[in-house]
Parts: structure tokens; sequence; C-alpha cells
């Protein structure tokens, strides 16, 4: 699977593997049932006689750290991929080994557990109705039918999400969004390498990355709050030199559940100018480690015009985001832009 | 437009097998809090995190990390985790390098901790790194693939199980100037042949012990250098490489480069003095801070770096090359990997060592008139390396 993918990405890009000067993986061990994903991972990733280096955040933790790779001027090429098997490993085994020994393990704390919290925080805070959770729901799984890259899951109604069993008060089964395998692959190149390769245009411009990670407490002042994602959005908007949400034609979110998106609307300020999640989001696809790559690779396909079905009319600059640890303890936001004739 | 990148700030622990007065929590917090006292910092100062953390497996919390964040008064910053097995300190650094070389911030926290012995038989954990299809049965664990190359190594050069031992006592008793070291005293030659066999031609002082503990390093471009260190080390050159897990493909004839004398590191070095702009390493390097997890690993890195041909280093060994006093390059002052490995700070432990060492800092392990020092690390099976240079001048490489 991860080898298809970073293969893809090459192909598409028109670039050899021999070409790379660096990859960037975001892999996670405990999901891959691996001690050191990455030894296994590298090489199929692109990896192979190149400098490589991994970190566990998310998949969209890995294309920060790629920018700051390009930006340093040391590197030319690279290479950014991810990865989540979820069908097969015991996922919520795994959230409940995130939790440490001494108070949160004991209570149980896994990820419908730790996503509940979160939503019964920021239902109070914005005082989130059901009827809108709901609806979010099928709305994201409506637009991610359309999805040519997605799982074309069948899609809900408003009632039978609503009346779905509770996995953890207040979050219902339908509300989640359902877990997938897969892999994302990007390749990054740095401005100076494409002014000497007038024959490849990049697809999108990354203009900001921003990422924060927040207490790991998982009381309410912490899960209401959504600092980290209001500290990583800031920061991707001011590398980006974006002036405020107006700004922004699509954002590609990581949203769990309903109540996710429904909260980082809100938090975000985002106003009905803005697409949210064209791809269906999670609801498309979520290979859980990942999905926030995914998120990058839908913002970037948006912006150069090549997301199929779910291309959005004249989007000159699209967001993406990803969430990762206990109810979003860290998120990642990243600032895609329409490149135009800037390489012509 | 890039950024000089300087050290502020560094801290050790001790290193000992077990460390049950403290949580792994409030290890990490050690580590914050002395690397900041050693660059006169706050912690409002550092604007960016980077974690060096390796298998959770060893300890059994897989969002070590992020547990540690209020501890390491990283709430609302921005972190990553970096883990490339042993290699982690080593990336990790280069992660927090980049993230300064790119303008992107202005000063970063490398910090970790490692409690390993929370796990009764951390190479059973070390067995689950391999491929679960072919590998995995078989009884492989980083002490037996490090010892068949050490034995096909040994063969091709003609260097015995006393060459090794030599290098043993050597850095045992550096060690002994090095507070912070796990391993460390005078033994013999002759001591170390008696040790237990553990898988030929590796006895047990032949391999790194078990260390728990906790380190720190404060990364800053030149603006934060003139606020916070008189007397920096400077980042020169960084270089790291990836390689194939499989083994077998890395010894065949037709390997692009030899597992048995460790090619990789070449590839490693050479871009990272490319960088830095060393061209003649034993009479610009005065301090190399190899990653040795077993006796048979820091030497052959020398080789390929540079400082001796291929299958010269143990000789050399002999005629005290690598002395800390009196030898072409001090190898391992602080004793090393081989006498403290605490996996997740191993190699920033190494890069530490070379910095302090850059600084005057490194107390009574310090070696005269350094200028340029190296740190290395390895991880996977000696499949990532990484190999950075700290030097007392900025070199303006391009």
């Amino acid at each position: 699977m991860v080898y298809h993918t970073a293969r893809a990405a090459l192909d598409n890009a028109g670039i050899t593997r021999g070409q790379l000067d660096h990859v960037t993986l975001g892999a996670c061990d405990e999901l891959d049932g691996r001690s050191i994903s990455s030894m296994l991972m590298a090489m199929p990733a692109g990896g192979y006689l190149v400098d490589e280096i991994k970190v566990t955040d998310s998949g969209a933790s890995a294309l920060c750290l790629e920018m700051a790779r390009i930006k340093s001027e040391e590197f030319d090429i690279g290479l950014v991929s991810s990865w989540c098997k979820s069908s097969k490993t015991d996922v919520e085994s795994v959230m409940r080994l995130r939790g440490e020994p001494f108070y949160t393990r004991p209570f149980g704390i896994n990820m419908a557990v730790s996503d509940a919290l979160f939503a019964q925080s920021v239902a109070d805070e914005y005082g989130l109705e059901s009827n809108e959770i709901c609806q979010r729901v099928v709305d994201n799984y409506r637009r991610g039918a359309l999805n040519p890259r997605g799982m074309k899951h069948a899609v809900p109604t408003v009632d039978s999400v609503s009346k779905s069993e509770y996995e953890s008060t207040p979050l219902r089964r339908l509300h989640r969004a359902p877990l997938t395998d897969g892999a994302v692959s990007m390749v990054v190149v740095s401005d100076r390498w494409l002014r000497k390769h007038p024959g490849h245009k990049p697809l999108a411009q990354l203009s900001g990355v921003g990422w924060a990670t927040d207490s790991y407490r998982l009381d309410s002042a912490r899960l209401r709050s959504m600092r980290s994602a209001r500290v990583a959005f800031k920061k991707a908007c001011e590398m980006a030199g974006v002036g405020g949400v107006a700004d922004i034609d699509v954002m590609e979110l990581e949203s769990q559940t309903g109540y996710h998106e429904a909260a980082y609307v809100r938090a975000l300020g985002l106003s009905e100018r803005t697409q949210i999640s064209p791809s269906g989001g999670a609801y498309a696809q979520n290979p859980l480690f990942c999905t926030g790559l995914v998120c990058a690779a839908e913002a970037v396909l948006q912006v150069s015009g090549q997301a199929g079905p779910v291309q959005q009319p004249s989007v000159r600059r699209a967001v993406a985001h990803s969430g990762h640890g206990y109810a979003q303890q860290g998120n990642v936001f990243m600032i895609f832009d329409q490149v135009g004739d800037k390489f012509d | 437009m890039t950024e000089v990148v300087g050290v502020l700030g560094t801290y050790q622990s001790g290193f000992k097998l077990r460390n049950t007065e403290i949580t792994f929590v409030e290890q990490a917090q050690q580590a914050a809090v002395g690397g900041l006292r050693a660059a006169g910092m706050t912690p409002d100062d550092v604007d960016a995190i980077v974690f060096s953390l390796a298998p959770t497996a060893f300890m059994g919390v897989a969002d070590a990390d992020r547990w540690s964040i209020d501890a390491i008064f990283g709430s609302g910053k921005p972190m990553l985790r970096v883990h490339t097995g042993g290699a982690t300190g080593g990336s990790a650094v280069q992660a927090a390098y980049s993230l300064i070389r790119s303008g992107m911030y202005r000063t970063v926290m490398i910090v970790g901790a490692e409690r390993i012995a929370e796990t009764p038989d951390a190479q059973k954990v070390l067995n689950q790194i391999f491929d679960p299809f072919y590998e995995k049965d078989m009884p492989l664990q980083t002490i037996t693939t490090v010892a068949m190359m050490a034995t096909a190594y040994m063969q091709r050069h003609a260097v015995t199980q006393e060459d090794l031992a030599r290098l043993v006592v050597r850095q045992r008793r550096n060690a002994l100037r090095n507070p912070h070291a796990h391993l460390k005293g005078i033994i013999t030659v002759e001591d170390v042949m008696a040790s237990p066999m553990i898988a030929h031609p590796f006895k047990l002082f032949d391999c790194c012990p078990r260390s728990s503990g906790s380190a720190s390093m404060i990364l800053g471009n030149m603006d934060a250098v003139r606020q916070f260190q008189s007397r920096p080390a400077f980042i020169t050159g960084v270089g790291a490489v990836s390689d194939s897990n499989w083994i077998g493909d890395r010894v065949v004839p037709t390997t692009e480069h030899d597992f048995i004398d460790w090619k990789l590191m070449l590839v490693a070095g050479q871009k990272c003095f490319e960088r830095t702009g060393i061209t003649d390493p034993v009479n610009q390097v005065q301090v190399a801070e190899v990653y040795d997890a077993f006796s048979i690993q820091g030497l052959t890195q020398l080789e390929q770096l540079g400082f001796c041909s291929a299958g010269t280093a143990f000789r050399l060994e002999r005629d005290g090359a690598w002395e800390m006093e009196g030898g072409m390059v001090a190898v391992c002052p602080s004793g090393g990997t081989l006498c403290t490995n605490p996996i997740a700070v191993a190699g920033l432990v190494r890069a530490i060592e070379a910095a302090d060492q850059v600084m005057g800092n490194a107390g009574e392990h310090q070696v005269a008139g350094v200028k340029n020092a190296i740190a290395t690390a390895v991880g996977g099976i000696a499949q990532f390396l990484t190999c950075s240079v700290f030097s007392a001048d900025f070199v303006k490489e391009h």
C-alpha cells in the first residue's frame, strides 16, 4: 500500500526515486504493530540511501517538518509519506495504551471516550444541538460519496444518525467517522529546484504551516478552549500571509465526529464563504493517523483544479487540518495556494 | 536566507539501569529545567519543542511525549516527536536544526527521556522491529544482528576479540571522568574476555547497558545566541541516510553499500562534511562522539568517515590513536554509548557531548582545544545513520 502510493506520487510528479534527496515520514509504531515501523516502511516510502526522518505525531506533522527541511535550503526534492492500516489494528487498544498508567489508564480512556469528552465540552461551550451535528455528519457522507478517492460509504439519514446507539455519551455510532486503511504521499520541491526545472509545474504552493499541542489533561477548560487549534491556525496564517478566514476558499477539516466539525467552524470563525471539507473529509476516507495528510492532498487537488467531482469553483487558497492525540490535543494547519503562472 | 544554528544550553541526567524515584514525566521535566538553566532561559523563551523518544514499547505508554508536555512547559507550543530508533536523538537534533535554519523558529528545545528497564527484556521488544513474515521468528535482535556483522568484519580485516576488548577498556576508563556515565571503571582486556558470552564475538562487556535518564539541548538562531550564550557551539553540518532493513540485501556482492564495512556511514559523513567544509577529518576534528552500542560499531564508523582507512581502526587503537590525551582524535571521551545507552536520547547525548566539548563544558573529560566535534547516531538495524558537526566557529558552507 505504501509503496504503490509513493510510486504513484512520484510518477504523478514526473520525478524518479533516484532524484529524491530526502524523505520525511509520519508513522505510528503502535498502530503499525512494530517497534520501529520505519525500519520496514522507509524503503517502500522512498527512503533508500537518502536522508530520512520520521515523526510520530501525525502524517500532517511530517509535512510541517518537511517545510522546514525545504526552507533550510539543504534539500530540494522530498517525499512525504504517511499511512495507517486500521483494519489490522485494534485501534482502541492502542488508544488505551496512550493513557499514562496512574490516572488516565485506569479510567479506561480511549478514543471514543476522549472524543466524547471533547464533544461534551464543545457542545456546552457553543450550545451545539443534535440536529446540527447529525446534519453535518450526513452532509459529509454525501460529499464523500462523490469523492472518487473516498470509500463511497452509504449515506445515512439524519434520523438514522440521531438514533444510532450510543458509544460514549454524547457520541453515537454514526456520529463517528468510520476508520479505513490508507496511505498518502506528497512530493515537495524547493522553489530553487522548480526554477531550474521549468518543465515541472507544481500543483500548489505550500504557503504556511502551523502546529501546536495542548495540555495532556482532559478537563473541560482544556477541551473547550481549543487552544492548540487556534494557535496552530494563527501561526499558519501568519506564515502564509493570510489576513483572515475571508481569504480561505476551502477548509479540509479532519473531523472525527460531527461535533468536531461544528466546534472547529466556530473556534476558527469560518463563515459560509469557506467550503468545509468538500472531499467529505474523514467520512470519505479515514486512515486515522494520516487522515490530516489526506486532507492536505485534497486541499492540493482543490487549488490545482484536479479534485474531480468534488472540485469547488475558483479555489485560490485551501487550508487542510489535522488533529492528533487524545481529544485533539494536537492540531496542525497547512495552507496551500494556487500557483498560477508563478513558474511559467 | 537561512539562519545560523547555535547551541544555547545542554543537560544530561545521571544514567543508571532504573530510575524508580521519579516518573518518566519527571525525568523529562528534569531535562527541560536543566537545559533552560544551562542556557539562562525561561520556558517562555522556547518557541518550539522536538521530543526525542524511541520505541514506547520499552515503557508501555504510547503517548509518553504528549503526557510530558505540561511538565516540560510545552502546553500550547509547537511540538514534534521524532523517532528513528537508536538514531532518534541524532534525528531530533537535525529536525530542530532545520526548524531554526529555515527561519521558522528562533529557539527550539530538544528534550527526551528513557526508562528502558521498565521492560524485563528490551531485546524481546527489539525482536519486534523485524519483518513479521520472514525475520521475526528467527532470534534476531540488535545484539545478534550486529554480532553477525562483527564476525564478518573481523574475518575480513583480521581483527581479534582482544582488539575489541581494548576499545572497551579505553572507554570504560574515559567514562570514569564522566559523572553522567552508567558503566565506568578500570578493567582489563582479560576482564572483557572473561565476561559472559552473549552472541559471538560479543561478550557482556562488548555490549552497552540499558540506561535510564534524560537529556536536553536548546538550539537558537544567531539572535538567540547573542542573547543567551557567550560561548556557543554552532551546528555547521548535518548528514543522514536510510538503508534497507533487509540485511541479506546488504551483504551480497551487488549491494550498493557494503554492510560489513558499514559503508553507509560514508554517505551520511560525506554529506555532513561537505556542508561543513571538512576535508581532512583527522586534522580538523578533535573529538568524535560516535554511537557505539557495541564494541565493533564506533571504530568502523571512523573508517568510513575518513579518520583512517578501512580495516585499520582497531590497529590504531592498539597504538593509542583514539585516546583522549596524546591520540590523533579523542574518540568518545564520555565513554560513549558503550557505557551509557538510554536509547531514546542516546543520539542526543552524543550531540550534547560533542557540543559541550566545543563549548568547554565537558568537565573532567574536557579535551583541550576543541574546534570541531562530531556526533553520530545509529538506528534500526544499523540502517538509519546521522552525523552532525559542532564547531566553535560558524563556517559558511555555501
